[in-house]
């Protein structure tokens, strides 16, 4: 059985890498390469699996599990530069894509070591239109 | 590091839900409302997900240009501002269902993949088309 979290956090970003060029950063990542940064409503949408305790009939609290992710992500990654004050965005571009990699590594094992449940999504909606879902290696 | 990148994309367009097979009485039974012979419309959404690496250096897993590029001509531009069963070929016979509507657009997208991602990355993950915020059709792998 999979039930999932929704949590919101609000954050600024420049998608724009030192390895290349000015104009491979326009031409890759458009507006978004601004090097005076811009901003999103990220929604966070992290799914866990597992069987639900036969006396509480929950897989894991969901107060828990917004506990755990306001202490390890939201307050991490609210209303911050995503590029200076993230550690994960020191050296790579802090895209959708990075971000939903980042935030499953800072979950994993804290869920897992709730004993029933596993990890088994985390979804990052950037905008209306792009998302990204990570569902690990394993 | 595998991810699913989502993109969202939208089209207006008219359609008629008529089964030419079927009599008068039974296309009013099954369709009801949308059966109406001069037609109606609706405002799609059309969302594609992708399964791809992430690249080390620019973060991505496609690249968003290219996806919407092919996007626009095989999963938009056939469709928006038309009437499906007057103007696109697949309604001709098929009768412009959601349904039938998802299966033409991933036809067409699968048709044109090799030619926009040359490579075999990324893969096409799965469609949904929304009809209304209410009626939604997937197709996967």
């Amino acid at each position: 059985m999979i039930i999932s979290k929704k949590v919101e956090f609000s954050a600024s970003h420049i998608c724009r890498s030192p390895q290349l060029s000015d104009e491979e950063n326009r031409r890759i990542y458009g507006a978004a390469a601004n090097p005076q940064s811009h901003g999103h409503n990220y929604v966070v949408e992290v799914a866990i699996e597992g069987e639900p305790d036969p006396v509480t009939g929950m897989i894991l609290d969901l107060k828990r599990l917004k506990d755990l992710l306001e202490e390890r992500v939201l307050s991490v990654y609210d209303h911050r530069l995503l590029n200076r004050e993230v550690a994960a965005f020191e050296n790579q571009v802090p895209t959708v894509e990075n971000i939903a990699v980042d935030i499953w590594s800072r979950i994993e094992k804290d869920i897992d070591a709730t004993g029933r449940a596993r990890l088994y999504s985390v979804r990052v909606q950037e905008t209306d239109d792009l998302a990204v879902e990570y569902r690990g290696e394993r | 590091m595998t991810v699913y990148l989502s993109r969202r994309y939208s089209f207006t367009a008219a359609h008629r839900l008529h089964a030419p097979s079927l009599s008068d009485a039974e296309n009013r039974a099954i369709y009801g409302k949308c059966n109406n012979p001069f037609g109606h419309g609706h405002d799609y959404q059309v969302e594609i997900t992708v399964a791809g690496q992430v690249d080390p250096v620019t973060g991505r897993a496609v690249s968003l240009d290219e996806l919407d590029a092919l996007a626009w001509r095989e999963a938009v531009e056939p469709f928006r501002y038309r009437n499906l069963n007057e103007e696109v070929p697949a309604f001709r016979e098929a009768v412009p269902t959601t349904e039938n509507l998802a299966a033409e657009v991933d036809r067409r997208l699968r048709n044109a993949w090799k030619d926009a991602f040359p490579g075999g990355s990324p893969r096409l993950e799965k469609i949904r088309i929304w009809e209304t915020p209410r009626n939604i059709c997937e197709i996967s792998g």
